[in-house]
């Protein structure tokens, strides 16, 4: 090809062109992300996000938001270090509850017939945002890394808040104390994943009453930081664009 | 004025930049395809797949194993084939203009690839832990896995492998080399079909509970990481078509 000669016409062209390609390239980025994030999730976070009574106030909010803060941190690095681009977070977020939504209603509901409030997924946005939103204002990975991968985890179990507290409500079933999400649990068997490997507030911690919640979610943003770190450098390596010698 | 008249008539003649028919084509296609396999999934999985050793198991599971496997490889050998065949051998003197043509229509295959992704790594790979949670596993060739692994996993594979080799022999921006994120993009999901041998035999060595955070599942996440490979794509793609606008676009 020529190198001085343009592959348009007029600039209306240019720009018309231009603007297509920005919507074929998202389309192809959220749903290509969304299949690796969500292939990601569920397999090291997905039984805490599957079901009700996984959902408790230890493992669930310490493990998701730790697995979940990867492919952001990476889509950020490339959408915003690249082009200023600033909402690479609440992009995967996005992409991720959509996969995990169609999935739950079609399948989980659709197929297995387990209802929708024991199967909704887990909410991140809020984390997501503040994310995207520290790093818009700060223009600096280092502070992204400390105050939003902190608060990516410390605002995961107050997002999830308000549809978890009505099924952690505990109830009184034949002499034995348990949540309304155990409940519901024991009623809707899983005979491939038996109660025994049910992996909810483990450990001496739940001694400490109140404290549950809040210490799992200052341990799990002090991981996120880690993470975030981390996965930027991921992020930056998978937008790298060398080729191999050509032979 | 005569030559003005010939460039209009030769612009209204002129293959659009974008097929936009091909495009929803692309999509429509797996979309139809997919509701059509989730159809059969709800009819055929409850009356007839629970127990692998019926015989209603075997017409309406097995038969269906066998079909896709065939349609799959000779779908791969046609299209790969053709791709490859059918090879611009002048790639490198093309015009701009064709050459943005056939960057549209690359991303028309990269389209079709996020589609693909999307049903194989996410709608029918979460679908699964929903089916083995709640039904114990007699075989390996469960109606969920008939669908996942051996059925939207290949689609993802053949389509990817089409759109690398349409990068590769119809585009001047792919010919100085193999880009390592474009091969990482559709080389790492690929691995995810063979790791499904390790799954497997996994799942038959320890007889397992459906345990999706299993450190037997690890492997899938590993190579689903490689997705990410779209970001170098996305980068190798802005700058060439940068390259070929030549246009302050601010």
């Amino acid at each position: 090809m020529s190198a001085s000669q343009s592959a348009v016409r007029s600039r209306a062209e240019a720009v018309k062109v231009s603007r297509t390609f920005d919507w074929l390239i998202c389309f192809t980025l959220f749903f290509v992300v969304l299949g690796g994030y969500h292939v990601h999730f569920m397999l090291v976070a997905g039984d805490w996000d599957f079901w009700v009574d996984w959902k408790d106030r230890r493992l669930w909010v310490t493990v998701l938001p730790i697995m979940a803060i990867t492919f952001p941190a990476a889509v950020q690095a490339v959408l915003w270090w690249r082009y200023r681009i600033a909402f690479g977070a609440t992009l995967c977020v996005m992409g991720l509850l959509f996969g995990e939504w169609v999935n739950r209603y079609f399948n989980f509901w659709g197929w297995t017939y387990f209802p929708i409030n024991f199967v909704f997924p887990s909410q991140l946005i809020p984390g997501a945002i503040v994310l995207d939103v520290i790093l818009m204002m700060s223009g600096s990975m280092q502070l992204t890394a400390v105050l939003g991968g902190l608060a990516f985890g410390l605002l995961f179990y107050p997002s999830n808040w308000p549809v978890i507290a009505p099924l952690h409500q505990p109830v009184e079933y034949n002499g034995m104390v348990m949540t309304l999400a155990d409940l519901t649990g024991y009623h809707y068997i899983r005979t491939g994943m038996p109660e025994y490997i049910r992996m909810v507030e483990k450990g001496t911690l739940r001694t400490f009453g109140k404290d549950v919640a809040p210490v799992s979610a200052f341990f799990s943003g002090f991981v996120s930081i880690i993470v975030y770190v981390l996965w930027h450098f991921f992020g930056r390596w998978f937008g790298s664009t060398a080729f191999t010698t050509a032979s | 004025m005569a030559a003005t008249t010939e460039s209009v008539k030769a612009d209204a003649a002129e293959a659009p930049l974008l097929n936009k028919r091909n495009l929803i084509f692309a999509v429509a296609i797996y979309c139809v395809f997919y509701a059509w396999v989730r159809w059969y999934e709800g009819v055929y999985g409850w009356s007839a797949g629970l127990d692998s050793f019926a015989p209603e198991f075997e017409t309406y599971w097995m038969n269906f194993l066998y079909i896709e496997f065939v349609l799959e490889v000779s779908t791969a050998g046609i299209l790969w084939g053709y791709l490859w065949k059918s090879r611009d051998r002048k790639v490198m003197s093309i015009t701009p203009r064709e050459e943005l043509r056939r960057h549209f229509h690359h991303w028309v295959w990269l389209v079709a690839y996020g589609v693909a992704i999307y049903f194989g790594a996410s709608y029918f790979t979460e679908q699964d832990g929903t089916w083995h949670q709640t039904i114990v596993r007699d075989t390996d060739f469960t109606p969920s896995h008939v669908i996942e692994f051996y059925l939207s996993y290949p689609v993802y594979i053949i389509t990817g492998g089409g759109a690398f080799l349409y990068a590769k022999t119809r585009l001047p921006t792919y010919q100085q080399g193999n880009s390592i994120q474009y091969m990482v993009a559709t080389v790492g999901p690929f691995m995810i079909l063979p790791n499904v041998g390790l799954n497997e035999w996994g799942h038959t060595f320890w007889f397992m509970e459906e345990l999706f955070v299993a450190p037997l599942h690890y492997g899938f996440v590993f190579f689903g990481w490689s997705a990410l490979g779209v970001l170098g794509v996305v980068n190798i793609e802005v700058a060439a078509l940068a390259k070929l606008l030549k246009k302050d676009l601010a």
